[in-house]
């Protein structure tokens, strides 16, 4: 079987307008509209593998969400090749979204004001299930979702992650080859975070199907990937494992509740961000200190009533990393 | 793509559509009761019209009662079957399209079939009493007054398609795409004998008001086959332009080219 | 009304006027509206003739008559709309509790827009009406004495507008409501067709009406410009401004209850 998704070269750049302002600017851009190239994409290549699992990372305006819609057919690329099994999304655009499902976490597809089961009585028609099939498939996924109490509420009263949970089963139904995930945690709690993730994981596994994540969230792709494709300014920043990407996360904010009022705790590489009585929020530098050495600190000192260990945000791993780029780090490649 | 799964498949969803319409109960009744009422209250000022004035350019109360018949079942059809060309422009610049583009089902369908709007079937009740009155819905008129309503709803939905596209070209367009729909369905609703034949010519072709308004009505209180195949070749026409216009939209869509779509 | 209180509402005003100044396409759309349905209605109208035949006004003054009374319905803001939406949204309990009350506010940010409604439509209808009917009509001092009986009518409008917006505390829909009372306005208003042309039983009970007082007073001053008629027109706005802002007090009374109970 050849791969998922196979990307040689891919350029993508924008023409914006840019006019004078008021309606006059308006009727002379008309005329002769002076436009700038903004490139999103440039000289991005990578291939995912079938049933391959990959975080798609980089900070706002990286180009990730411009790569994904040119993936999944949206957009046309201004240069380079792009292959989904083995066809030209934006040439085979019915072809490919066959074949492929399909969650932005910032737009439902799920009909608000009707239960989530006639959402996915209409996808049968969308992807000209054959009815046996589709009954096969709907129940087999209620189940390992678990939203069968679900499917008869219209879809406006379920909470976010139920209704996340109902958009994931939709964009599954028709057994996709290839699925694309856009921040699909986003705005949810911390269990159904994790439901979500590890739902995804299995699913994913016993499908086969190759899943393409683009997440602001570390957790999403420690828990759901296997691979991490970081871009930077629209180019391939680093391609490896996520577990070698942990060596750029050098520091953990971790927040105690303390049953004592006031705690002091004499390590190296801390650093207080906020002392208030019964809590501590202290920034630890793991490469100097471990985690595990702050907690046993604490607990030495006092009992605690709560604890939370929080990833940096994605936009300073992805600082470290091109801080290790510029550094000419071995890790980056061209 | 096949002609039957696509029939098929825009069966369901005008079946899924109705069923989120009318899950809101009270709201549906509520909007597609006033709207009966208020265009048999708009009707009244045309009854009074006609008490005192005998004719409007070889137009009567008989005649005024069929084209305000014919273009609110027109409107009503198009609003209950295709709904979405109403917030077309919105969905466009919003990239609401995405969604539509990454199923497989032609996205212009799709996308206009994905909402239905209640008021739409109080016109249609209105459309069916002026009608009805009008003496249009007798066995031996009824299959020509349907073919008349639907080609003037194809019409609506065409031009409602083609003024919306306008957002694949331009931005900031507001609620410009609404007021043009609406300047359209005011010069069809009134009568259209009074135009001298170089506004005519308008109304048959940039403003299609002809095609909506009086066409249907000429063949319907003096049928010929001339003024059918006219007005049902000029549907045919118009939902060419749609489907055409909203396929180049779409390419320059695909090209990301439109400001504000940069991400 | 304290002066404080006088100088803020013109502040809102103010900033609404601008708003609405600002939002080129919405106003240019809207003149154009205007000018669509008096060509419409030339057409029409020099068609039939007029109602010259059976002794009234000819074409021209019934184009300036339609010209006063769509002068008035479309400078209307649309005010239930955002009285509405706060209704719904609950955000309305958070406005009563500001220190200046909230259909004042409402009521303000109307006035402001109404006033750029009706300066903007109202030197397009004069220019379009004037090219349309080939002129101004035979005397033309009724149309000043229109001018300021459209602003009476306009502020009528308005505080109605507002009534139906709050009118949502208890309905659902207000909108549909409103689509209605438009409808209303425009039969019973003689939007189109001058009251003396209506039968008897509906001409007078149209008369009973505040629509007739809002378009019929002031649209009929374009074909008999008399001041009695004006004044009497006058007093019957002024009348009903009295009723419409009893019925705005009373609804925002019994609305605040609502809340009250609901607990917002």
């Amino acid at each position: 079987m050849g791969p998922a998704v196979r990307v040689a070269g891919l350029r993508k750049s924008f023409r914006v307008r840019e006019r004078a302002p008021g309606l006059l600017g308006a009727f002379r851009s008309l005329l002769s509209a002076t436009t700038r190239e903004v490139v999103a994409v440039d000289a991005l290549s990578f291939q995912i593998a079938a049933g391959e699992r990959v975080a798609f990372i980089g900070p706002n305006g990286a180009g990730k969400s411009t790569t994904l819609k040119v993936l999944s057919g949206i957009l046309h690329p201004t240069a380079g090749d792009v292959e989904v099994l083995g066809l030209v999304p934006w040439r085979d655009r019915r072809e490919v979204a066959l074949r492929i499902g399909t969650v932005f976490g910032q737009r439902s597809q799920l009909w608000s004001h009707l239960p989530a089961g006639d959402t996915f009585d209409l996808l049968a028609y969308v992807y000209d299930q054959d009815p046996a099939t589709h009954r096969r498939r709907r129940a087999e996924l209620a189940d390992v979702f678990g939203i069968g109490p679900l499917l008869t509420k219209p879809v406006r009263q379920l909470s976010l992650g139920e209704r996340m949970r109902c958009e994931l089963v939709a964009s599954l139904l028709h057994a996709p080859r290839v699925l694309f995930l856009d921040e699909p945690t986003i705005g949810l709690d911390v269990s159904a975070k994790a439901a979500i993730r590890d739902l995804v994981r299995r699913r994913a596994d016993e499908d086969g199907c190759a899943v393409i994540l683009t997440s602001h969230d570390t957790g999403d792709m420690e828990r759901v990937c296997d691979r991490a494709i970081v871009i930077h300014r629209g180019r391939l920043l680093l391609d490896e494992p996520v577990h070698s990407l942990r060596r750029f996360i050098r520091r953990k904010v971790v927040t105690l509740a303390t049953a004592e009022p006031d705690v002091v705790l004499d390590l190296p590489g801390l650093t207080i961000v906020e002392r208030a009585p019964h809590r501590t929020v202290i920034e630890v530098d793991v490469t100097v200190t471990p985690v595990e050495a702050v907690v046993h600190a604490a607990l030495a000192v006092t009992r605690l009533n709560d604890l939370s260990v929080e990833d940096p945000p994605m936009e300073e791993i992805v600082a470290a990393i091109y801080a290790s780029a510029d550094a000419g780090g071995a890790a980056v490649k061209p | 793509m096949s002609a039957r799964t696509t029939v098929r498949f825009a069966i369901a969803l005008l079946g899924t559509n109705l069923r989120a319409t009318f899950a809101l109960r009270g709201a549906f009744w509520l909007q597609a009761g006033f709207m009966f009422v208020n265009d048999v209250i708009f009707f009244t000022t045309w009854w009074i019209f006609f008490r005192r004035w005998d004719e409007i350019g070889g137009w009567r109360l008989q005649e005024m009662t069929i084209l305000y018949g014919v273009v609110a079942g027109a409107y009503g059809t198009a609003n209950v079957l295709w709904g979405g060309v109403r917030d077309l422009s919105r969905v466009i610049a919003d990239g609401g399209l995405d969604t539509f583009l990454t199923q497989p089902k032609d996205p212009l369908l799709h996308v206009m079939g994905s909402k239905s709007i209640a008021s739409g079937w109080g016109d249609v009740v209105a459309a069916a009493f002026l009608l009805g009155v009008a003496g249009c819905l007798a066995p031996s008129m009824l299959p020509l007054t349907i073919f008349v309503v639907a080609c003037s709803a194809i019409v609506i939905a065409a031009t409602g398609v083609l003024i919306h596209s306008s957002a694949f070209w331009a931005d900031d367009l507001d609620t410009l795409p609404r007021q043009v729909s609406e300047f359209v369905l005011i010069f069809s609703s009134y009568p259209q004998t009074v135009y001298g034949p170089w506004l005519r010519l308008v109304l048959f072709t940039v403003i299609p008001a002809g095609f909506i308004g009086y066409l249907p009505v000429e063949v319907l209180r003096a049928f010929s086959w001339r003024d059918a195949a006219f007005l049902g070749g000029g549907a045919a026409l118009y939902a060419t332009a749609a489907v055409v216009v909203f396929r180049a939209g779409m390419r320059r869509y695909a090209s990301g080219n439109r400001t504000g779509l940069m991400a | 009304m304290t002066r404080p209180a006088l100088a803020t509402y013109a502040r809102i005003a103010a900033s609404s006027a601008r708003q609405s100044i600002a939002q080129r396409t919405t106003l240019v759309g809207r003149c154009a509206l205007y000018v669509l349905i008096l060509v419409v209605f030339s057409r029409i109208w020099q068609t039939v003739g007029g109602d010259a035949a059976a002794g009234g006004p000819g074409a021209k003054e019934m184009l300036w008559y339609l010209a006063v009374t769509e002068w008035i319905v479309i400078a209307l803001p649309l005010t239930h709309l955002a009285i509405e939406a706060d209704v719904r949204s609950g955000d309305i309990a958070y406005h009563l509790a500001r220190p200046v009350p909230y259909v004042g506010v409402r009521l303000a940010e109307a006035a402001g827009d109404l006033s750029v409604r009706l300066v903007s439509l109202g030197v397009t209808g004069v220019v379009a009406a004037w090219f349309l009917a080939g002129g101004l009509p035979d005397d033309p001092r009724g149309l000043v004495l229109a001018l300021p009986l459209g602003v009476l009518a306009g502020a009528v409008g308005v505080l109605f507008h507002a009534a139906i917006g709050l009118s949502s505390f208890w309905l659902q829909d207000a909108g549909s409501v409103y689509f209605v009372w438009q409808k209303l306005m425009f039969v019973l208003g003689g939007m189109i067709l001058p009251l003396a042309v209506y039968p008897a039983w509906l001409r007078a009970a149209a008369e009973w009406t505040p629509f007739a007082a809002m378009l019929s007073g002031p649209g009929r001053l374009a074909f008999a410009p008399d001041v009695g008629v004006a004044a009497t027109s006058a007093a019957l706005l002024v009348l009903w401004l009295a009723v419409a802002a009893a019925i705005v007090v009373f609804f925002n009374r019994r609305g605040a209850r609502v809340l009250d109970v609901n607990g917002g």
